[in-house]
């Protein structure tokens, strides 16, 4: 990944997802237009590229972030070919297991100004580089609480498109069952990401995957396809639902 | 069970709802039903703005979401449910439908002739609110567009920003 940046010979198309983009160059790379240009969120490369719209207008830099999937689930998922990641520009999307913030940064580049980002992280730790990475983009919303009690943080949210959430929790079906039953519109979209050694070591990671799926089911998100994260990620899944509150 | 009273706070202030079309038990999970709740114009017609008690700045404000989410009653929800609801009596009781079942037993405790039900309780409450949710913005009038969204970014950062600092225990969450 060293030779991204140098050459500056990249050509940026945007992807099949909107607000999500590929840069072709020496080896293609996954972007997304950096919404603080000039500021790097965690050390990743951004690339900056000038667009002419007009014939005689002045020409204007666009810049990018490279989104890493090793880095990312969501990143890994869109690279692994998932069909519909309910996210666009203009989207309210409650992300659930923010951690420091940095893929939630790049799902704020999706949605751009226009929409907003609901990002809740239970560890204090995390929670201070997610409220300073909020900082300086004002439509991430930082929720230090515990998804498991999302009454606790009920006065903060609206109704929202998308709920992803990559928890990593034995009960995050649950989880995000209660969250989507207080948030999701109905039509919502559901994007899971599941460690099949944080639900059961025990057990193949297929039938953690088919159990979790049904616990989904179960209440009220219909699965609409799953995925495995390989190469990027061992033994995960990136499961997507709609979401229909009748089960 | 009908429910008359709907209890949405919301980053700006309580807000209470009287229910003027009281919805139907039965078929509240046809897919007809969840799709009425998510047309403003339909939903309208269920609910009716009594009355909205804003808080008056922010410090305020995390102070009443600090008590809502610990399901305590402050002085100023009870204010607002004082002057907002119709007294209620023995004969004539009052049922109001909130999100949780600690705040539910606060107010009980405060107004012994008001029943509360929650969404657990009766599944209708539960609807009726996620529609206060989406469409609040558009049911009070005194709101300007993108009002609720600046508090909720003011609020969200003072609220985070308040559990990160004052943690009792100096060490991490652990999560697993």
């Amino acid at each position: 990944a060293a030779g991204a940046k140098g050459g500056a010979k990249v050509i940026v198309e945007p992807h099949r997802h909107a607000g999500v983009f590929v840069g072709r160059g020496k080896e293609d790379l996954l972007l997304t237009k950096n919404l603080t240009p000039g500021e790097s969120v965690y050390g990743e490369k951004r690339i900056s590229v000038s667009a002419q719209n007009d014939a005689d207008g002045p020409a204007t830099t666009v810049e990018y972030r490279v989104w890493n999937p090793f880095r990312s689930k969501l990143a890994a998922g869109i690279l692994g070919g998932v069909d519909d990641i309910y996210m666009k520009p203009g989207s309210k999307v409650l992300y659930l297991g923010a951690a420091s913030g940095t893929s939630v940064s790049h799902v704020a580049d999706i949605v751009g100004p226009e929409g907003s980002v609901y990002a809740v992280e239970f560890s204090h730790r995390s929670g201070r580089d997610l409220i300073n990475m909020a900082t300086r983009r004002p439509n991430v919303i930082p929720i230090v609480e515990d998804a498991r009690h999302p009454l606790k943080y009920r006065m903060l949210l609206p109704m929202v498109d998308c709920i992803f959430a990559d928890v990593a929790q034995p009960d995050q079906a649950r989880i995000v069952g209660l969250n989507a039953s207080l948030f999701l519109k109905v039509g919502g979209g559901v994007l899971i990401s599941i460690k099949a050694n944080c639900i059961d070591s025990t057990a193949q990671p297929e039938v953690v995957f088919a159990q979790e799926v049904q616990k989904m089911r179960e209440m009220g998100i219909k699965p609409k396809e799953q995925l495995t994260l390989e190469p990027f990620e061992r033994d995960h899944a990136l499961v997507a639902g709609i979401y229909q509150r009748a089960s | 069970m009908s429910v008359d009273y709907l209890l949405h706070e919301n980053p700006v202030g309580y807000a209470v709802f009287k229910v003027v079309h009281q919805p139907d038990t039965i078929g509240n999970r046809l897919k007809e039903v969840l799709e009425a709740a998510q047309d403003l114009d339909k939903f309208g017609k269920t609910v009716e703005l009594v009355g909205l008690s804003p808080f008056q700045g922010t410090s305020d404000a995390l102070q009443e979401i600090n008590d809502v989410s610990e399901g305590i009653m402050s002085d100023f929800l009870k204010a607002t449910l004082e002057t907002n609801l119709p007294k209620a009596s023995k004969k004539k009781a009052i049922t109001l439908g909130v999100w949780e079942k600690n705040l539910a037993g606060s107010i009980k405790a405060a107004f012994p002739n008001l029943t509360c039900e929650t969404g657990d309780t009766n599944p209708v409450v539960g609807d009726l609110l996620r529609g206060l949710r989406q469409h609040g913005q558009k049911l009070i009038k005194k709101l300007q567009p993108g009002d609720l969204e600046r508090s909720i970014l003011g609020l969200g950062h003072a609220y985070s920003r308040a559990k990160v600092k004052f943690s009792v225990q100096k060490h991490d969450n652990h999560i697993i």
